[in-house]
């Protein structure tokens, strides 16, 4: 991509600036934001795993899934869980859409879905808090 | 969108736009049934301790065709939506829409590469009997 097209796509007076986006566009951008950022996870995730299983009988494994129990990962976590909720609720109002099901609707489909993340996000933030925050004992 | 030329469908494909929709649906059931079982299903003893998942728990998971079945389905999935996904960018952007035929190659040769590195990763799993 050449200089003057970048700032074509993304400069003031480009449908990607801020404020000339709306709502369509904001889904649309973080729809491939986060889906960029997936596919970065799935590598590193896959990498992860396959260094994991070198030593016999999985030794490095079990070293490897105490590291990531860490608070500090789990946190990183809880941003894999973000991402991953609005990726996946947004994507199904894409099908939703494609299906020919609440377009005419378009705006308040996309805060639905955005309603559902955000319980979806505080259900997972409630089932691995304890674990960020580990209080004593344990 | 269509004023400026930015992305344009056309040029990714309708058996694109097909399988980056089914997949995606797919997904959201792999994913769940992943995290079902990897986090919430019988993980750790009864140690007291926070439960971690084990080299040992995960081999006799897949010790059921179900599981391999779900794992390999997954990362199938996750390749095509994924590299998919990044081609739809690519496109979107007007990025290497002349070189169509090179990007196509290289993702598919990327995307089966990474797939049989991930079916030999759980090896270690699959031909761990436990005990």
């Amino acid at each position: 991509m050449k200089i003057s097209s970048f700032k074509w796509l993304f400069g003031r007076n480009s449908e990607f600036w801020p404020t000339n986006m709306k709502t369509g566009m904001w889904a649309w951008v973080g729809h491939r934001l986060t889906g960029l950022a997936l596919v970065a996870y799935v590598f590193l995730h896959l990498s992860f795993i396959s260094t994991a299983s070198m030593a016999e009988g999985g030794a490095d494994f079990d070293l490897l899934m105490e590291m990531t129990s860490q608070p500090l990962f789990v946190a990183m976590d809880f941003l894999l869980v973000i991402v991953v909720i609005y990726h996946a609720m947004n994507g199904m109002r894409v099908v939703l859409f494609d299906l020919g099901i609440g377009i005419r609707r378009q705006k308040l489909v996309f805060w639905i879905t955005m309603a559902i993340s955000a319980v979806l996000i505080v259900g997972g933030l409630l089932a691995i808090w304890h674990l960020i925050f580990p209080s004593g004992g344990a | 969108m269509s004023e400026s030329g930015v992305a344009t469908s056309k040029v990714a494909g309708t058996w694109a736009w097909f399988f980056q929709r089914l997949s995606g649906v797919l997904l959201i059931v792999f994913l769940a049934v992943h995290l079902f079982a990897s986090h919430f299903m019988g993980v750790g003893e009864e140690t007291g301790q926070e439960p971690l998942i084990t080299f040992e728990e995960v081999s006799i998971r897949l010790d059921q065709l179900f599981y391999i079945v779900v794992d390999y389905g997954m990362l199938s999935m996750v390749l095509l939506h994924g590299l998919n996904g990044f081609r739809t960018v690519l496109f979107d952007f007007d990025m290497f829409v002349k070189r169509k035929r090179v990007v196509d190659v290289t993702l598919w040769v990327v995307g089966i590469a990474t797939l049989l590195w991930g079916i030999v990763i759980l090896l270690p799993f699959i031909m761990n009997t436990g005990g």
